[in-house]
């Protein structure tokens, strides 16, 4: 390397201006934190005080943890609801959510009109707790596992359409260009280049709200909608915390299960 | 290739279909057992429309307008909560999601804390607050918030843990390869890849929080839910609507601007899919109808 | 028969895409289509099926007019117009046989569609299109697990399953590497002799227009400035298509070369 084929060292860039995002992010972050803990704006949290009262806790937690087996009989009748409105819930909830997951999504809506209108609808379906449907649904029906169906139903089909529809946003649009190419009309285009491309999500959504329904009909029976909720409350009510404790262990181990079959499902579609 | 006389042959034959047969048939069968054995009176069924709409028209025509401020307020304390068992989740997830990590900490070790994730995620919100916060923080927001951290704490977790184990293992090899301690390590090869997906995670259980802190209201953390629990037992149903659509307000603004910076922390990361190659033309940005083209990529 | 008369497409942007383009093809002509990027070649293919539709004047095919038609009319037009594209745009979730069969959605029952269950005729014409381009074996085989020139030649069965009397190609084999781009355009010019199948193909690379190519039609800046046999066609020809040089970026070959 005898002659230099440089003409002289490259310029260096000038260093880009630092992008104000993050230290905005991190000071509003900071900021709402504040606003959020403080007894004057906020809900007053204490750690110290906290501490201090961590001891009441404890007894109850010991019995938590110390679960009544004898207990299982009397959850018969109520975990079979729970499962059954699960069930239900989870069949009618998808079914509803799929053509509506089309119709939320710019990919597959028709027109603009339908488009917002049905994403205004589904936002407003998610943003009310399901309890509120529960409380709504008893109110209407009186109270068992109509009423709890029947607000899963809703939130069902709030969380589907929601997740589907994003899914939907990110397909790879060249199958629907083909399908338009070769004379399709909406639906069969939707049926044959869309569909397909969603459908492993689909059945995971599905199967992933399956669980949530029967962690939700825990909640919905506080209210009286049906399923383990009301039980559990009655034992809470009562002090019973080892059977609370029981209770509590037998949903784990039904979501556990319920999990288990789900990914073996999802690995069997994918 | 087959250019044969006999077209026939070189065809495969079509696979079996009966697993999955079976596995229909198993799940209509399970629908079927849940709809005939569940205890439901279906006469309730038919009032139901009527009931509906009379509660709705309690409810909204008109909502009770000078409601407004008690419920507003309610629904700050809300959102405070759930923020703030969000951050709980937060801090506290992100190094269990390190160290549930398969790649990233030993395999024994992954395994315990996933296992306590998993654990943690199983208990509901509710009944945290109930059986354990509640005795301990007493009636109101700060037993919500903890209920919704230390039940974030194991869904973050497990996210994050996946997350971690979804990078590519490329910028992890070179910084150990550049001889850096293991800290350091996480710092540069794995936090970059890691952090945008991770914020978003969060962001997005704000959104979640946000309703469970609704939710938790009504078994006695105060806030928004409260306010519902109290109007719907005494059948105010004006005020009760009055809190709803304070609510769908405040909930519907939270998501969308969390889902906004959501958006920009993903498409900032360069994770954003990249659609075709080369466009040779400008796209025709249109929801397709017929006739109409597809905006796709051109070359 | 396609026929552009003083067919225009400006875009949104204020692009003039086609400008005052007058073609004719007649039927079971193979017509290769050259010019640089952003000339026009790929939106003058999709004025001919209505993918992008003219801003000015008007394309019609048969004597029926694209330009006019709307919904089921059109789609009866596109129906008779296979597409073949550069990224293949197969579902990849699917069967091969299942991305064959979209050719036949035209012919089937919308109820059928929903359920996937097609008729027995349609699933023969799939196949037999499949036979066709050499790759029957693997009906039953996702579309993700295959190579570019098997995607394409599924891509080729499909168009043929709508038993087209037009196949458009927008740049079939710039995804390909050139032993596999070779198959590729050899198989759509046997189709196109064996059947009078008219082809009319977007093509980047000008060697592969020379080969291939019974008639070349050469585009920039949106208007028509060649329009001659492959064996007209030299390197003047070329630079004026192009208003430079070529490159070895325009040669296949060339670029396998390197």
């Amino acid at each position: 390397m005898t002659s230099a084929s440089l003409a002289g060292p490259a310029e260096r860039p000038a260093k880009p201006p630092r992008s104000l995002l993050v230290p905005a992010g991190i000071a509003a972050f900071l900021l709402i934190t504040y606003w959020s803990v403080s007894a004057e704006f906020g809900i007053g949290l204490d750690l110290g005080e906290i501490f201090k009262d961590l001891g009441r806790g404890q007894i109850i937690l010991a019995d938590v943890l110390r679960p009544n087996f004898d207990f299982f009989e009397r959850t018969i009748p109520s975990m079979l609801e729970t499962i059954q409105m699960a069930i239900i819930a989870t069949a009618i909830g998808c079914s509803i959510a799929l053509p509506a997951s089309f119709l939320a999504s710019r990919v597959t809506s028709p027109n603009a009109l339908v488009l917002r209108v049905d994403r205004g609808v589904l936002n407003v379906i998610r943003a009310l707790p399901d309890l509120l449907y529960g409380m709504i649904f008893v109110a209407a029906v009186s109270i068992g596992p109509l009423a709890g169906i029947l607000a899963l139903i809703l939130f069902n089909l709030g969380v589907i359409a929601k997740l589907l529809s994003e899914t939907i946003d990110g397909v790879d649009v060249g199958p629907i260009e083909a399908a338009r190419a070769s004379g399709a009309d909406r639906v069969e285009t939707v049926r044959t280049a869309v569909y397909p491309q969603v459908l492993p999500n689909y059945v995971a959504f599905s199967l992933y709200v399956f669980e949530l329904n029967i962690r939700a009909s825990t909640v919905l029976g506080l209210v009286g909608a049906g399923g383990i909720g009301n039980l559990l409350n009655l034992q809470i009510g009562f002090f019973n915390y080892s059977n609370v404790g029981f209770i509590i262990l037998e949903l784990f181990l039904l979501v556990f299960v319920i999990e288990l079959v789900s990914i073996s499902l999802r690995r069997r579609l994918v | 290739m087959s250019g044969s006389a006999d077209s026939l042959q070189g065809r495969p034959a079509a696979p079996s279909r009966t697993k999955r047969n079976i596995a229909i048939v198993a799940a209509l069968a399970l629908l079927g057992w849940a709809l005939v054995s569940v205890d439901v009176q279906l006469d309730r069924l038919v009032d139901l429309p009527g009931r509906l709409a009379s509660i709705f028209e309690r409810m909204f025509l008109p909502p009770d307008w000078a409601y407004f401020g008690t419920a507003a307020d309610e629904m700050m304390a809300s959102i405070q909560m759930a923020w703030i068992g969000t951050v709980i989740g937060a801090v506290l997830s992100l190094p269990l999601g390190f160290f549930g990590a398969r790649n990233v900490s030993s395999g024994p070790v992954s395994n315990v804390v996933r296992l306590f994730l998993n654990a943690v995620r199983a208990f509901p919100e509710l009944v945290l607050a109930i059986v354990v916060f509640v005795p301990i923080a007493g009636l109101g927001p700060v037993a919500g918030a903890l209920a919704i951290g230390v039940h974030s704490i194991g869904t973050l977790g497990k996210l994050t843990a996946e997350a971690v184990e979804g990078i590519d293992s490329g910028p992890v090899e070179a910084a150990r390869a550049t001889g850096s301690r293991p800290l350091q390590v996480q710092r540069w090869g794995v936090i970059p890849q890691v952090l945008p997906e991770v914020v978003a995670f969060w962001l997005y259980r704000f959104e979640i929080n946000l309703r469970a802190a609704a939710v938790l209201g009504i078994v006695g953390a105060g806030g928004i839910g409260q306010i519902l629990l109290n109007t719907l037992s005494y059948r105010r149903f004006d005020k009760a609507g009055m809190a709803i659509i304070i609510i769908v307000i405040a909930t519907i603004l939270i998501d969308y601007i969390s889902g906004t910076v959501r958006r920009r922390i993903i498409e900032g990361s360069g994770a954003r899919r990249i659609q075709g190659d080369v466009l040779e033309q400008p796209e025709l940005v249109e929801v397709p109808g017929p006739g109409a083209p597809t905006g796709a990529g051109r070359s | 028969m396609i026929d552009f008369k003083d067919a225009s497409v400006t875009y949104p942007g204020g692009v003039h895409a086609l400008r005052n383009l007058t073609l004719q093809i007649p039927e079971g002509e193979m017509v290769v289509i050259v010019g640089l990027s952003g000339a026009g070649k790929s939106t003058l293919i999709r004025a001919i099926n209505g993918l992008v539709p003219l801003t000015g004047g008007e394309v019609t095919v048969d004597r029926r007019s694209v330009t006019k038609a709307k919904g089921s009319e059109l789609r009866k037009i596109r129906s008779r117009i296979g597409m073949i594209f550069q990224t293949f745009n197969l579902v990849k979730r699917t069967t091969v046989l299942n991305n064959v069969l979209m050719g036949r959605l035209h012919a089937t029952p919308t109820w059928r569609s929903l359920v996937g269950r097609y008729r027995a005729e349609d699933v023969e014409i799939a196949m037999r299109a499949l036979e066709r381009v050499g790759i029957v074996e693997k009906a039953y085989v996702r579309a993700a697990n295959l190579s570019g020139g098997q995607a394409q030649r599924v891509g080729i069965a499909r168009a043929l399953a709508q038993e087209p009397k037009i196949i458009l190609a927008d740049e079939p084999v710039a995804s390909l590497d050139p032993p596999t781009s070779h198959v590729v355009m050899r198989d759509l010019q046997r189709i196109n002799r064996e059947s009078g199948i008219t082809t009319i193909i977007n093509l980047h690379f000008l060697d592969l227009a020379k080969v291939y190519g019974d008639r070349i039609v050469g585009m920039r800046d949106g208007r028509l400035v060649y329009d001659g046999t492959g064996a007209e066609a030299d390197e003047n020809v070329f630079r004026d298509i192009y208003g430079r040089s070529l490159t070895a970026d325009d040669l296949l070959e060339a670029t396998a070369a390197r």
